[in-house]
């Protein structure tokens, strides 16, 4: 089953020097389970491309297609639901929010979903447990490693039971030991069924892709 | 969890700005609640006054309430409204400048009251006997500041001369026994009154008969009500300037009130219009600090409204502390600067600027209210516009 299937996009951004063309045609499908990794030079349209699919930006010309609805014909509360309940986002500065504690983070976009307390209370030790970080439910996140607080930023991703997990440079900000941690912690989500779509500049995280895509001035160039 | 919650951490988050806020609200606030109290403090002040004395009508004989004239044939009148059955009891009296003073002592400048036993009520007794209850021929109440300037007590006896103190008179001084001390409810403190029986003033002033009162005050009956006795006042003796306490109390908040009103009405519009800046800057600035995480949360699903109401949470929270500060600290200011507006000379003793009324506390709090509202409005709406993917891709480049 195909969760995501960009149609020919193409996204300009209109800037006071002249408008810049972010992507150019770009044709992608990610299928269930699938982890996909896209890689290339800063600015070439990666994270664009990633915005595009998470439905927080809208293209210019083509179409996104989530598990067969087109986002162009969702409403923008119908978008903020989708990506509350079926899409993951996992940033390269984590923002998680700090004056919440680990836990709490996780229990977030569950309560936004109307998940009752003693079920997300459950799941969210679930998932703590699942990245390896139970005993750091209370702590808040200035108390956290930069490593520890991806792992709470992918578990709360995950929150919800996304159908795709989208990640920016989700090692951006991390040492090698640390990325690898994480690497191997997509691999996990990635192998209990999650399709995961990730920007890199990371080879070590972008090799354990199933996919490589590499892009270059807007395109999908291999 | 709730958009209360994360309002309540973040603005725990910022700490500094909370204080700032908080303080800069509840100072404000404190000025805010003290215009409101002022716009109708000396109104209430007044009318409490006037209710005090246990009379709800005023005969007055000059055009206006200020102006102080005989009411001509008063004596006839008062049979007559006493006659009235909506009318349940009727006292007369009467005011002039006088001079008092210990046999062989300097005489002391002094206003006197005449008045009947059933007008006895402009006065609250101190200490000792009423005039009612006493037997000497001339009964003098004193006021506490002019017994204790005269070092007098009930039993002492003073001279009374009821004259203006520059006015030559051949009536001598009439030796009157203080039965009392009062407090009077128009007292000035640092006015000096007396006050003693009709009778022994019209012997005092020289006068062959009681002459025409200055004021008749009238206690209606509580079943008929102080509008239907006016009108019964009106009926027996047409032209006559019967006024019953409300009206008293409109006139006065017509003409001599409209100054405080207008003043504060300026002042609470101003002092809000600051909060309202103040809450609403912090706001904008703290939203502007962490624009890239709520860019993020949009883009993990948070809604537009679950943003919104965390703001409008955080300034209700700013806006609601500091406000519920303001309350003690503008009665404290209130009760400071009540006590130096009451120096004024001239002023009755008992009368207040500042008085505390529940609508106040109700108008404060609905202003507030207002306010939070107000001052959150341009972050949530800062917030409802902001391009999310922008945001973040401004954060990671930034």
């Amino acid at each position: 089953m195909t969760v995501i299937d960009v149609r020919d996009v193409s996204r300009i951004f209109p800037m006071p020097a002249g408008p810049v063309m972010a992507l150019r045609g770009v044709s992608l499908t990610v299928s269930a389970g699938e982890h996909v990794a896209i890689t290339g030079p800063s600015g070439c349209g990666k994270s664009t491309l990633l915005h595009l699919v998470g439905a927080v930006d809208t293209p210019t010309s083509g179409a996104i297609l989530f598990e067969g609805r087109d986002l162009a014909r969702l409403s923008e509360v119908e978008r903020g639901n989708l990506r509350l309940t079926r899409i993951g986002f996992v940033f390269q500065r984590f923002f998680l929010l700090p004056m919440l504690s680990a836990a709490e983070n996780v229990e977030l976009p569950q309560a936004e979903a109307g998940v009752g307390a003693p079920e997300r209370r459950a799941r969210t030790r679930e998932l703590l447990a699942y990245v390896g970080l139970e005993d750091r439910a209370s702590h808040l996140p200035s108390q956290l490693s930069g490593g520890e607080m991806q792992r709470i930023a992918i578990a709360r991703a995950l929150a919800n039971r996304p159908a795709l997990l989208l990640a920016d440079e989700p090692t951006g900000e991390l040492d090698d030991r640390t990325s690898e941690h994480i690497a191997n912690l997509f691999d996990r989500v990635n192998a209990d069924g999650t399709a995961i779509l990730v920007v890199t500049h990371n080879p070590a995280l972008a090799i354990r892709a199933s996919r490589r895509i590499t892009m270059a001035s807007g395109r999908m160039v291999e | 969890m709730t958009s209360l919650l994360l309002a309540s951490r973040t603005v725990r988050r910022y700490r500094a700005q909370t204080v700032l806020a908080i303080v800069g609200v509840a100072v404000i606030g404190a000025l805010l609640f003290d215009m409101l109290l002022l716009s109708r403090g000396l109104l209430l002040s007044f009318s409490d006054l006037l209710g005090r004395a246990g009379f709800d009508i005023r005969i007055v004989g000059g055009s206006g309430l200020a102006a102080r004239l005989p009411i001509e044939g008063s004596a006839s009148l008062i049979e007559a409204i006493r006659a009235l059955p909506e009318v349940e009891r009727v006292g007369a009296i009467r005011i002039q400048g006088a001079t008092i003073g210990s046999p062989g002592k300097r005489p002391a400048a002094v206003t006197v009251i005449g008045a009947t036993d059933a007008a006895e009520g402009a006065w609250t007794l101190v200490s000792g006997a009423d005039l009612g209850s006493a037997t000497a021929p001339c009964p003098l109440l004193v006021g506490r500041g002019l017994a204790s300037a005269l070092g007098v007590s009930p039993g002492s006896i003073l001279e009374l001369s009821i004259r203006p103190p520059a006015i030559r008179s051949v009536v001598p001084p009439v030796a009157c026994q203080v039965v009392g001390v009062a407090r009077f409810a128009f007292g000035a403190s640092s006015d000096d009154t007396v006050a003693t029986t009709l009778d022994a003033f019209h012997r005092a002033n020289g006068e062959a008969d009681p002459g025409d009162a200055d004021l008749i005050v009238i206690a209606s009956r509580p079943d008929a009500g102080s509008a239907r006795a006016v009108a019964a006042i009106a009926a027996i003796r047409p032209g006559v300037r019967a006024y019953s306490n409300d009206q008293v109390v409109e006139q006065f908040n017509r003409n001599g009130f409209a100054y405080f009103r207008q003043i504060s009405f300026v002042l609470s519009s101003l002092t809000m219009v600051f909060a309202f800046m103040l809450v609403a800057t912090l706001l904008t600035v703290s939203v502007n600090q962490r624009l890239g995480e709520i860019a993020a949360l949009r883009a993990i699903g948070i809604r537009r409204g679950s943003i919104a109401s965390m703001l409008l949470w955080e300034s209700a929270l700013l806006v609601g502390a500091g406000g519920l500060l303001a309350l003690p600290l503008g009665e404290a200011l209130a009760i400071g600067l009540d006590r130096i507006l009451r120096q004024m000379p001239g002023l009755p003793e008992q009368l207040h600027f500042f008085v505390f009324e529940t609508r106040a506390l109700i108008v404060h709090i609905t202003v507030f209210v207002v306010t939070a509202i107000a001052a959150a409005a341009y972050p949530v709406w800062l917030t409802a516009r902001l391009p999310i993917a922008e945001t973040l891709r401004r954060e990671v480049v930034g």
